[in-house]
């Protein structure tokens, strides 16, 4: 069943038609980020509910969100960076 | 608050609002900076520099605003205006150089070898995240910068519009092909590991 209404969405846009899956994607990321209004939230959660590539896509796209903020090393502050930068600011007039 | 309004502060009152606000911000600053230059002595100037400007426009600032985001835009404007001119060396040598700096790190001392041994689990971590590095060191700069901007730092779309002096627009765009080549970055490695994706 879902493969068949993929196949569908992906005759629209074929067609030259804005399909829902191609809205769908550039919703991908204002939903990730929390950046969408309620009715684009209410918009994408009813369609990936029924469509299996798009449901699919958003898995993807937050584990890769989730691998940049869960797994990305950051940096240690060298201990010496603080003070040299208030020792520079209170030689400054 | 209040009746600080129309007097000049004194150096040390200034001193102390100046530190009190705007140096917890360094770590954030620092990571930002190193994933930007790729170097620690070139982040350590950087940050240096945006906090001597920074103190320099203190005045303007306005208590209570977003000092995070005012930070990372002085710091992104140095770069761009500075930096970016001083490294001539184009963005193919970061991969290396990066490489270079975790291995130091873990394979140099004699332990190297054991410790990544012992601690399985540990070392896919680590693995991961050597990974989403170097593949996030490969993006072009201004693709590295939304990625660490959003997901990293967690900076709204306005914030980092204003960061980038770039309408949401473009900052929506460029998020998301910088998304596309981090995914197909990954991917590759995901295959050569043998999962499926
Ligand atoms: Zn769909």
């Amino acid at each position: 069943m879902e493969s068949r209404i993929t196949e569908t969405h992906q005759k629209l846009s074929e067609d030259g038609h804005e399909s829902e899956c191609d809205k769908i994607v550039m919703l991908l990321d204002l939903m990730i980020d929390g950046e969408a209004s309620s009715e684009q939230q209410a918009y994408f959660n009813t369609h990936i509910e029924e469509c299996v590539p798009c449901f699919e896509s958003h898995q993807k796209q937050k584990l890769l969100k989730g691998l940049v903020c869960g797994h990305l090393k950051r940096v240690i502050v060298p201990e010496s960076l603080a003070l040299s930068i208030k020792a520079r600011i209170q030689e400054t007039v | 608050m209040s009746e600080q309004t129309g007097k000049q502060l004194s150096k040390e009152e200034k001193d102390a609002r100046f530190e009190a606000e705007l140096l917890p911000v360094l770590d954030p600053l620092y990571n930002f900076a190193y994933r930007l230059t790729l170097d620690e002595d070139d982040a350590n100037d950087l940050v240096q520099e945006t906090y001597l400007k920074a103190y320099r426009f203190f005045d303007y600032f306005e208590q209570g605003t977003n000092a995070k985001a005012w930070l990372f835009r002085i710091l992104k404007n140095s770069f761009i205006n500075e930096f970016r001119k001083k490294s001539k060396q184009p963005a193919k040598v970061d991969y290396s150089e990066v490489e270079g700096y975790y291995n130091s790190d873990d394979v140099e001392g004699e332990g190297g070898v054991a410790s990544t041994t012992d601690m399985r689990t540990e070392s896919v971590q680590d693995l991961i995240g050597d990974e989403v590095a170097s593949a996030l060191n490969a993006l072009p700069v201004d693709f590295r910068t939304v990625i660490i901007l959003c997901d990293l730092e967690g900076f709204t779309y306005e914030e980092m519009a204003k960061i980038l002096d770039i309408p949401i627009g473009t900052v929506r765009s460029r998020l998301h092909r910088a998304r596309n080549s981090l995914k197909e970055k990954l991917e590759k490695y995901a295959k050569s590991m043998g999962y499926n994706s």
